[in-house]
């Protein structure tokens, strides 16, 4: 059974909250899209197949060879952050 | 008529010949951007600084079928020192400082960078809607969406802004907003051309590919991105395909099949209306064509079940790759900094201020996808159902040479929300079967095969994985049977 | 009470390569932050994980070493949490298929033989760097995308000996293979401890309790032995173990709660699409197969069955590949083992220890010790003689034939050059040479002195002793 409740707690693991109507309008949806992922686990035989994530089976793949060194520069790693602290990132301090 | 309403070969033509600069195609480009902005929003930026320099610069440029041509760019592939958003609030500000690989080839070839376009938000989204800067609207009728995620890309060909743009394609998001603008938009082979700096949405499904306004540019357009990138694994040689000079082929004796369960009216006795018996009436004339041109066209049947599993096997798969591919959006690195005291507060903040709503349901969505408890039954299940159809695709290009189909089921819809029921055959079988080709990888094209109710429809051709020279040829045929090549919205109908 | 403890280890190491797991920038240590980063590491919207072929070739040459059983097609997954030191929100590590499992490595426990199993290795990236300080923290990404090997064993050591065993003989692989420096004090090996105590006997296992990221082997040593005395009490007392996160502090020496597992986090691992499978072919793995070294636990077993020399000895001598193969050199070019380990495990262990350095470094190659040791079989010279010779060499940085010749230390081994030495000596002292006891040794004693002496220690004393007593009884017998 889905409710707000979880659907709240599945959101604060993504690391983001939603407004109360939000939640409402997710719930209905959720109705409808597992009605439609049931199309999926309906389909006959669907137990004997390997599950497929790359759409086509690449011949020769090749690994990228242990040379060619390259790196950025810290200007550029750090040109988007809001906040910084010499050469690093700063964030407000971290504990475990 | 402007040189810039002209397709690329032939826009190449007159700049050869001295009719045109390529200066004032650029200026001319520039200023239809700003034009119609108010009127489409395309762009989220008009890249007038980049634009310049690159012209200043374009005598180092070696002769190419692009150099000169003005091009826009769906704002979800990384430009070096360009504002780059995927129309997000999240990187509302961020500026990349490397090129996504398609953007260093289309450079190198001098095509003029003249804009970056409008998407739904991080291409998540089928309408053209969503973006941080506003919904785009359709050439042919300002009321009615162009589609999407590609929108701002395929509206600037369709209005003629530019003869050619980039997009991307997870489900049909080249291919849907291409038949809602009555233009060209093609989707290559999964690994044909390079991913690396196209903000992934789904990566097992994603595909770099372009709108235009003839086969033939497609064409062009593809052979100058394609290659085997060292930045992207799943990128393969492709020295041996070329698809500008395949173009003319003789097609005769060439099979073609539709699935009869997609386009069988009985199977939308509940669903039809005019707009639907138009396509349905349309896509039976482009059979004839088909069949005129000396090709076969064959009725095959595949289990309704497993057509009606398309839609959801592709929310399934894209929910759950692009939860997690959208995890580095924290504002830490880049993006706006969330407030807080501690770090599990600012990356909350900026995520719940920087997404919009619906991105919000979609990772929810794809979260519970991926969990442990629901993984077998969802992810994986859908894994199977993506396996059973691809198999039972590449049987059928063993035996064909292309699939033929109606792009979608109804013409661009208005921005009036209408309640469109989900569960409906129409909308599970007609609307959205283009995601075949991206859970295959299948080369895959979209062209314009006429209009209803005065706005553009389209049919879609998808052939076998590496059949790329083939299949352009085949819609490259068509569309020299039809004439829509090249046309160029008129404003409001 | 009495309580068995079984313990499970997850043991970090990074690989040595060029450049990163999945990225060009450079794999190497950096003081200096964010000097080793490319976009691919920072997890920058657009980039893709580029697998390195040295890290997935090291990685299959260590599944080899632990005896594991490796995948037809390597490919991996990601690990998805969020976390200021993982830029990407995931982690690519391997979960569906990883590089080895079902392995096991034999280690010596004291004198016996324990066989550790291996549940599984598998190939990933590390994340960055946090640097703590009061009120906030600084992210270094050098360490981002660092290929890192992680073994993981079956719950089946039951002492601190048995972890400290197994841990020490992993680090020895590592470097055998040179997959890895496997230098602890730079974080380049560390290790999560499982550990629960049960009753003696009973057939399920204790509340298990997990301590994080134990930097040094020592620390593990006394991570464990903190907590099994401390699990012991708290069960002594009637009391239970709380499935539980702790860490260890080594500057108090104990270990504190740093969390209460209430639920398992859910990773939702899926597979990494944007690395397509690539095929670990029969050629590939031959051609490994080439690389891996006989590793130290069969050195040490050969040293002790072909070489009869002591579990002691041969455990010293196969700590390191380098010394193993400087001893099995000596063997080939016909020293006796005994007197090979001998040399090596005290001088030039003891030289190179002392020194720091490696011993492929060291100016005293195997012919030279060959040579010395020949010189003392010919009697050419003393044991203690080739000593100070060993030290000049290495002083002076010359062949042991040099420093003899140089200063004269050849031994008198012509009989009747001795002869003549012991004639003259028994001249000068010929009332005690006349007194002579052959039941008492004293008088032979000093007469072996005086010929040393005269000859300034090159004749050789067991010849010269023999002739003496031989004299000394002509002489007395003749009166």
């Amino acid at each position: 059974m889905i409710t707000k409740e979880l659907l709240k707690d599945y959101a604060n693991k993504l690391m983001f909250d939603m407004k109360d109507e939000e939640y409402q309008t997710l719930l209905k949806e959720f109705d409808v899209i597992l009605k439609q992922m049931d199309l999926i686990s309906n389909i006959e035989g669907i137990n004997q197949v390997e599950p497929m994530t790359f759409p086509f089976e690449l011949q020769d793949v090749e690994l990228r060879k242990d040379e060619n060194i390259r790196t950025i520069t810290k200007e550029d790693a750090l040109s988007n952050t809001d906040s910084k602290m010499g050469n690093e990132i700063r964030v407000p301090k971290v504990v475990e | 008529m402007s040189y810039l309403d002209k397709t690329i070969a032939e826009i190449k033509l007159s700049l050869d010949k001295n009719e045109t600069t390529v200066s004032s195609l650029t200026t001319e480009a520039i200023e239809r951007a700003k034009d119609y902005q108010e009127k489409l929003n395309s762009f989220v930026t008009i890249t007038e600084d980049n634009a310049k320099n690159q012209l200043d610069n374009l005598d180092s440029v070696k002769d190419s079928p692009l150099k000169g041509i003005p091009y826009a760019l769906k704002d979800n592939f990384s430009t070096k020192g360009i504002l780059t958003t995927a129309s997000s609030n999240i990187l509302k500000d961020y500026v990349p400082f490397f090129n996504a690989t398609c953007v260093n080839k289309l450079y190198n070839k001098g095509a003029i960078l003249i804009g970056k376009t409008v998407l739904d938000e991080l291409a998540m989204g089928g309408t053209g809607t969503t973006g941080h800067t506003g919904p785009v609207k359709n050439p042919w009728n300002a009321k009615r969406l162009i589609g999407g995620s590609s929108a701002g890309s395929a509206s600037a060909v369709a209005s003629g802004i530019v003869p050619f743009s980039i997009g991307s394609d997870t489900g049909d998001s080249i291919r849907k907003p291409a038949c809602y603008g009555g233009i060209v938009g093609y989707k290559p082979t999964y690994g044909l051309v390079s991913r690396f700096g196209l903000f992934a949405f789904a990566s097992s499904m994603d595909h770099v590919g372009c709108f235009t306004r003839s086969v033939l540019d497609s064409a062009i357009v593809t052979d100058a991105i394609k290659g085997k990138d060292e930045k992207d694994m799943t990128t393969f040689d492709s020295s041996n395909i070329n698809l500008t000079a395949n173009i003319n082929n003789d097609i005769k004796g060439k099979k073609l099949f539709y699935i009869k369960e997609l386009v069988d009216r009985n199977n939308y006795q509940d669903d039809m209306d005019e707009e639907l018996d138009q396509i349905l009436i349309n896509f039976d004339l482009i059979k004839e064509k088909c069949k005129n041109l000396g090709m076969t066209i064959e009725e095959v049947s595949i289990d309704k079940n497993l057509l009606k599993a398309i839609f959801p096997t592709y929310i399934t798969i894209s929910c759950a790759e692009a939860t997690s591919n959208n995890s580095n959006l924290t504002g830490i690195i880049f993006g706006p900094r969330g407030a807080g005291d501690n770090i599990n507060e600012i990356m909350f903040n900026a995520r719940t201020k920087g997404f919009s709503e619906l991105i919000k349901r979609r990772f929810v969505l794809g979260s519970y996808i991926l969990q442990k408890e629901n993984q077998e039954k969802l992810f994986l299940n859908a894994g199977r159902i993506r396996r059973l159809i691809v198999d039972k695709m590449t049987t059928l290009f063993k035996e064909y040479d292309a699939m033929i189909l109606p792009a979608t089921g109804s013409i661009a819809p208005t921005f009036r929300k209408e309640d469109i029921d989900k569960l409906s055959d129409r909308y599970l079988l007609l609307e959205n079967h283009m995601a075949i080709a991206n859970f295959g990888g299948f080369p895959s094209i979209t062209i314009p095969s006429g209009f209803v109710h005065n706005m553009p429809i389209g049919i879609n051709i998808t052939s076998g994985i590496k059949q790329d020279e083939k299949l352009l040829n085949i819609a490259n045929k068509i569309e020299n049977a039809l004439t829509y090549k090249g046309q160029i919205a008129g404003g409001e109908n | 009470m009495n309580y068995e403890v079984t313990i499970g280890l997850e043991v970090h190491c990074e690989v040595k390569t060029k450049s990163k797991m999945f990225s060009p920038a450079p794999n190497n240590y950096n003081e200096n932050p964010n000097e080793n980063i490319s976009e691919i590491d920072l997890g920058f919207p657009g980039i893709l994980p580029i697998a390195n072929m040295e890290a997935v070739r090291k990685s299959i040459l260590m599944a080899m070493a632990l005896n594991c059983k490796l995948p037809e097609k390597m490919f991996f997954d990601r690990k998805n949490y969020y976390y200021p030191d993982l830029p990407k929100g995931y982690q690519i590590t391997q979960n569906t298929k990883p590089v080895g499992i079902n392995g096991y490595i034999d280690v010596y426990v004291a004198d016996k033989v324990k066989r550790i199993n291996i549940h599984d290795i598998h190939l990933e990236e590390d994340t960055a760097s946090l640097d703590h300080y009061d009120t906030y923290s600084l992210i270094d990404y050098n360490r981002a995308g660092v290929p890192l090997l992680e073994t993981v064993t079956e719950p089946c050591i039951h002492s601190s000996e048995e972890a400290l065993a197994f841990l020490d003989s992993l680090r020895r692989i590592f470097l055998y293979t040179n997959i890895s420096e496997a230098r602890t004090d730079r974080g380049q090996m560390r290790c999560d401890v499982n550990i629960s105590l049960a009753k003696k006997g009973s057939k399920t296992l204790g509340t298990k309790v997990e301590m994080k990221n134990i930097n040094s082997f020592s620390n593990v040593k006394d991570a464990i032995e903190y907590e099994i005395k401390r699990q012991s009490e708290l069960l002594d007392s009637g009391e239970k173990i709380v499935m539980e996160t702790r860490r260890y502090d080594d500057t108090t020496g104990k270990t504190y709660r740093m969390r209460e597992k209430v639920e398992n986090l859910d990773y939702k691992y899926y597979i990494e699409p944007n690395i397509p499978p690539f095929k670990i072919t029969e050629k590939l793995i031959n051609e490994i197969k080439e690389e891996l070294p006989m590793l130290q636990f069969e050195r040490i077993n050969k040293y002790i069955n072909e070489y009869e020399l002591s579990l002691y000895d041969a455990t010293i001598l196969t700590k390191n590949i380098e010394t193993a193969l400087y001893f099995e050199e000596v063997i080939k070019k016909g020293v006796e083992p005994k007197i090979a380990a001998n040399w090596i495990n005290t001088r030039i262990l003891g030289y190179i220890n002392k020194e720091e350095i490696n011993i492929n470094d060291c100016t005293f190659k195997t012919d030279d010790l060959v040579e010395l040791i020949g010189y003392i079989n010919k009697n050419v010279i003393s044991t203690k003689q080739a000593k100070d010779i060993f030290y000049k060499c290495l002083e002076e940085n010359k062949k042991p034939s040099i420093i003899i010749k140089e200063n004269n230390m050849e031994q008198i081994t012509d009989t009747n050059a001795i002869l003549s030495v012991i004639k003259e000596v028994i001249n000068e002292n010929l009332d005690l040479a006349k007194s002579y006891n052959p039941e008492r040794g004293r008088t032979v004693d000093f007469f072996v002195g005086q010929v040393m002496k005269k000859t300034k220690g090159k004749a050789n004393p067991k010849s010269a002793m023999d002739l003496i007593k031989e004299e000394l009884l002509k002489l007395i017998q003749k009166n």
